[in-house]
């Protein structure tokens, strides 16, 4: 899970470090230029040249202004999503947690039931618990039972059909911003 | 460590922040200690200093909510609370500099802007260092032929400045020695966390 979160971001998280050594680079150029229009003006006076270059630097500057606005933005809807998606999944595993209480699993049933819900294969799941795959068919077996449904598929779209019925508050919030996104990119 | 650190909602520094930082810090060491005043390489050092400066100030207007001066006004009186609470041993999070350190981050700002200005003045346009070694020693020669009166002028306000110059430059380790004992000090109280913010941009213990 926290690695799948790790590589939801991690392009997120580099993005804003590519922008901000550009932003330097930028930075850099216009320093350069706005001192040699500075040294050039108190030289020779304003001619053609040095207003064309006065307006270059100015440029350069609005530049990086509006590359540092747009840096922001853009790191503040990453943290924004970030927010809504700890509390999206969050809210996921607080109806997960609520379920198996409610079905009343055994502990061990439920841990079978949440590697079936992340799709984790019986064979897996029997090794990662190290029981017998009769084990672990046994228990997923009760588990749907419990759950008064027909098998894995059925199971994990109680949970699908939940999350889409009522409107949660953070994944909303992640819908929107992922929609953000998508425009802007 | 305070609940929030350990909920991980504290958060480290953001990317200009600790380029800007770092970029700044390797030119105060490389031209405050290793290479040598005026040479090309001091100069264009000194220049990139100064723009990410100048980046890292527009960042104070514009930045993200931690990096904008509004989240550490200079006040020396809190600055003071602060250093009565590390006396004590207590201590309270700031989300951005803590009062003290922010004190040291406008002092260092400050003794940057005139590092750096009178470095400027004194090295003049980027674009001269860029012309052929030929010419840069013309004008040096025509400086040591054209008259004595116009080279003592020249000399004496570049005295001036040198000499700004080099106080400010010294008073800048200083500080950025005090900087780092600081940085240390709050490091064995808080542990690694303060440092990391700083290097990767995390600083919770729970990411």
């Amino acid at each position: 899970m926290q690695h799948g979160r790790r590589a939801f971001f991690g392009a997120g998280d580099r993005q804003p470090v590519v922008l901000a050594a550009l932003l330097a680079v930028q930075a850099f150029a216009a320093v350069f230029f706005v001192s040699d229009v500075i040294a050039d003006f108190s030289l020779g006076g304003a001619g053609l040249h040095t207003i064309f270059e006065a307006a270059v630097s100015f440029a350069l500057v609005l530049g990086v202004i509006f590359g540092g606005l747009e840096m922001r933005r853009a790191m503040e809807r990453a943290r924004r999503s970030e927010a809504a998606f700890s509390a999206a999944s969050g809210a996921l595993g607080d109806l997960i947690q609520n379920y198996f209480h409610e079905w009343a699993l055994t502990p061990a049933e439920s841990e079978v039931a949440l590697f079936a819900l992340k799709g984790v294969d019986l064979g897996d799941i029997a090794e990662m618990r190290g029981s017998a795959p009769g084990t672990v068919r046994a228990q997923l077996a009760h588990i749907y039972a419990k759950a008064g449904v027909s098998g894995r598929a059925q199971l994990v779209s109680l949970f699908i059909e939940d999350l889409l019925a009522g409107p949660m508050p953070g994944l909303e919030g992640h819908a929107r911003s992922s929609r953000e996104r998508d425009r802007a990119g | 460590m305070s609940a929030a650190v350990r909920e991980g909602r504290v958060r480290g520094w953001d990317p200009l922040v600790r380029l800007t930082h770092w970029g700044i810090a390797a030119v105060v060491l490389v031209n405050g200690l290793l290479d040598e005043g005026g040479s090309a390489l001091h100069i264009w050092l000194g220049y990139g200093a100064f723009s990410l400066l100048a980046l890292r100030l527009v960042w104070g207007l514009i930045g993200t909510e931690e990096a904008r001066f509004s989240a550490f006004p200079p006040r020396p009186a809190a600055a003071l609370g602060y250093a009565r609470e590390m006396a004590k041993g207590e201590n309270s999070e700031h989300r951005s500099h803590n009062p003290l350190g922010a004190l040291m981050v406008y002092a260092l700002w400050g003794t940057l802007i005139v590092v750096t200005g009178t470095g400027i003045a004194m090295a003049g346009s980027p674009l001269k260092t860029l012309e052929p070694r030929q010419e840069v020693a013309a004008t040096f020669a025509e400086h040591d032929e054209a008259g004595e009166n116009r080279g003592e002028r020249d000399g004496e306000e570049g005295g001036v400045l040198k000499e700004v110059h080099e106080v400010a430059a010294n008073l800048l380790l200083v500080l950025a020695a005090l900087h780092v004992a600081g940085v240390a000090f709050e490091t064995r109280r808080f542990g690694t966390g303060f440092v990391r913010g700083m290097v990767t941009g995390t600083r919770s213990d729970s990411l």
